[in-house]
């Protein structure tokens, strides 16, 4: 069995979207940073169960810091969103309930994951008050650069979506 | 002619493509790639498979704006727009790759100086909770040893009063030695950290260099003997005896470079001298120097012995904490001065620097010595017994303070170590003078003496108070001043200081 899910991965600029997306789909990693400009969309089978594959086409929109700038036919036919933050980087999740609140205005009730970015960079304890301190709660700590959570937090996300469909 | 130039230009970087319902190709005019008729567009990039949901959508125009499009052949970043035609989709494909590369290169740059900012300013703060951390950890640690450095002084002094064997002598000069070195030590590190958290003030009192010069001489002659070195010094009689400076941060930079000189001579000289470079109006600039024949310190090392926990002989039993030389550059900057040096590697080392002070008209500094000897007579002369209230929660500091003030017979001491007694004590004792612990827990003695201070009866509120405090930050010394005490004496504090201080207050 074959579906094909649309997932737009957003966030604040520089918070490793488009790093995520290449350790998931070519598992590569560079440490150039390259502002992504509009939209970037690539594909990746996956197998979720035995016999059951799903083609994730997923959408790397540019960053912004403000994320009601986001154009509305980006999340047109949208089945899953990422919204990704950098730990390291307290602007890019300092007004995350705020931020996702906004997401959710503009595509009601489609699932999201929410992913802490560049865990490999701050210490598990500090990462812990991090996130205390800010009343974050991330479904994925993630490293594009170490891989860590990468595979699982796509995965998780397909399976959440085809048992959806 | 016009039209021949437009189809010339005009829609050059434009493709049109009408689309059955099923994203099936029906007509595409291949401007910017080749699609066959009868071929699914869907499987030409991975943007085109969201197409489908868009065809049912009641909505009749789509847009989208710099869609990247990597094919086989070439790839584009485009914007494209979606129109219902009837049954048919049409699709208009617009190739912006050149305007949107040249903002890419404007974004990339506006957002790498965004993230670098921030990350610099995190960086600096992280650095100044660190730098935060480790003066409160200096401040703590200096503060906790400065009451058992306190008693340990007090008990050297005492026993020196005592009869004892030249044996018992010998082993008494040494433990007063190593309790001093410990001392310079304590003081060192705690420069250190009120250095770098800017908290250091230096001091322009007026004090007497001339015999600042004997003491260090008497001091280093004897440090000198004892290691089989030769102690040299030399004072311009021209050098105004008073001068108004530092005077313990003078004795921390010169004990430093004395230390280090013979520390690091294992035989030959040790010199200090005082010279003046000229002196004009009522300011002299004044040279110190500390030379020695010691190892000498390489060129490429010299820098490098200024930095903290520099040791130019990392194997060498050396005594110290490695912060000599660091608080003497650090300290004389502070002071609008430089060290500088000259040496050769076996030979020696030459340490000096130049400092300006100001000087008073002789009868001033007559007027002040004077002072100091009246003082001094009032401690011998002994009238009466002056009672004190002692307020010290640590009983070895009560133990030590006790024994220094019995021992002169002039004093009758209650004490108290909490701060409601405090207040009883005060009301009912008729006190000369309060010896009042700083850093008493609950209500401190900054507290105390405010509340003190605040008493309707002039008798009570005008008892001296003399603050005994670990803490040596200016600010702190600053805060009991203006709670109302009339004096502070810092731990580790010596005997004479003490007594000199109680008398020179009592009323």
């Amino acid at each position: 069995m074959h579906s094909s899910k649309k997932i737009v991965v957003l966030g604040h600029f520089g918070v490793g979207k488009t790093s995520l997306i290449r350790r998931f789909v070519t598992d590569t990693f560079s440490d150039n940073y390259k502002v992504t400009i509009g939209v970037h969309i690539t594909k990746k089978l996956v197998e979720i169960a035995v016999d059951r594959e799903v083609s994730l086409i997923l959408w790397d929109l540019e960053g912004t810091d403000e994320i009601e700038s986001i154009r509305d036919s980006y999340l047109l036919g949208t089945h899953g969103l990422v919204f990704v933050f950098d730990v390291s980087r307290p602007s890019t999740f300092e007004h995350l309930g705020n931020d996702l609140k906004i997401v959710r205005n503009k595509v009601p009730e489609t699932p999201l994951m929410v992913v802490g970015n560049k865990s490999d960079l701050v210490d598990k304890a500090e990462l812990k008050t991090v996130l205390d301190e800010n009343e974050l709660s991330a479904d994925f700590l993630t490293s594009a650069k170490t891989g860590e959570f990468v595979n699982e937090l796509f995965l998780k996300l397909a399976t959440l979506l085809v048992g959806d469909a | 002619m016009l039209k021949l130039y437009q189809e010339e230009f005009a829609n050059k970087n434009m493709q049109f493509i009408l689309l059955d319902s099923e994203g099936v190709v029906i007509e595409s005019d291949q401007k910017l790639f080749d699609i066959p008729v009868d071929s699914s567009i869907l499987k030409l990039h991975p943007f085109f498979e969201s197409l489908p949901a868009l065809f049912d959508s009641a909505e009749e125009v789509f847009d989208f704006f710099c869609i990247h499009l990597a094919l086989k052949e070439n790839t584009f970043t485009t914007d494209i727009k979606l129109l219902k035609k009837r049954d048919e989709f049409l699709l208009i494909i617009t190739d912006l790759t050149e305007h949107y590369d040249s903002y890419q290169s404007v974004t990339q740059s506006r957002n790498e100086s965004v993230i670098k900012t921030e990350l610099t300013v995190l960086k600096n703060l992280e650095l100044q909770e660190r730098e935060r951390f480790k003066n409160r950890f200096i401040q703590n640690f200096s503060h906790e040893l400065r009451n058992p450095l306190t008693s340990i002084m007090a008990i050297i002094d005492i026993l020196g009063d005592t009869k004892m064997t030249t044996e018992q002598t010998k082993m008494l000069d040494f433990l007063k030695e190593s309790n001093s070195n410990l001392r310079l030590m304590l003081e060192d590190t705690l420069s250190i950290g009120m250095i770098d958290a800017g908290k250091l003030e230096i001091q322009h009192k007026l004090f007497n260099l001339r015999k600042f010069f004997e003491l260090m001489q008497f001091t280093y002659s004897a440090k000198t003997k004892k290691k089989g070195l030769k102690f040299v010094s030399f004072w311009d009689d021209r050098i105004p005896e008073f001068i108004e400076g530092d005077r313990l941060r003078l004795f921390q930079i010169v004990a430093n470079l004395l230390d280090n000189a013979i520390k690091y001579s294992e035989n030959g000289t040790v010199s200090f001298k005082i010279g003046l470079n000229q002196k004009r109006a009522n300011t002299a600039n004044l040279r110190f120097e500390v030379i020695d024949t010691g190892i000498g310190i390489p060129e490429e090392s010299q820098e490098a012995i200024f930095e903290s926990f520099h040791r130019e002989q990392p194997t060498q039993k050396g005594k110290g904490t490695g912060l000599g030389l660091t608080i003497v550059k650090r300290l004389l900057k502070l002071m609008n001065s430089k060290i500088q040096l000259n040496s050769e590697q076996n030979k020696g080392s030459v340490f000096y620097f130049d400092m300006s002070f100001k000087y008073p008209l002789p009868s001033e500094s007559k007027w002040s010595e004077h002072g100091n000897k009246k003082r001094a007579n009032i401690g011998r002369k002994a009238r009466k017994k002056y009672k004190v209230l002692l307020v010290e929660d640590d009983e070895y500091v009560q133990l030590t303070l006790f024994k220094i003030l019995l021992n002169t017979d002039s004093f009758q001491i209650d004490l108290a170590y909490d701060g409601a007694l405090v207040l009883q004590e005060v009301v009912n004792g008729d006190y000369d003078i309060i010896l009042m612990d700083v850093d008493l827990p609950n209500l401190t003695g900054i507290q105390i003496t405010q509340l003190i201070r605040d008493f309707p009866f002039k008798n009570i509120k005008n008892i001296p108070i003399i603050g005994i405090t670990a803490n040596a930050y200016q600010e702190n010394l600053d805060k009991c001043m203006a709670a109302g005490m009339n004096d502070v004496v810092i731990k580790p504090y010596e005997k004479e200081k003490l007594l000199n201080t109680i008398l020179k207050n009592l009323r």
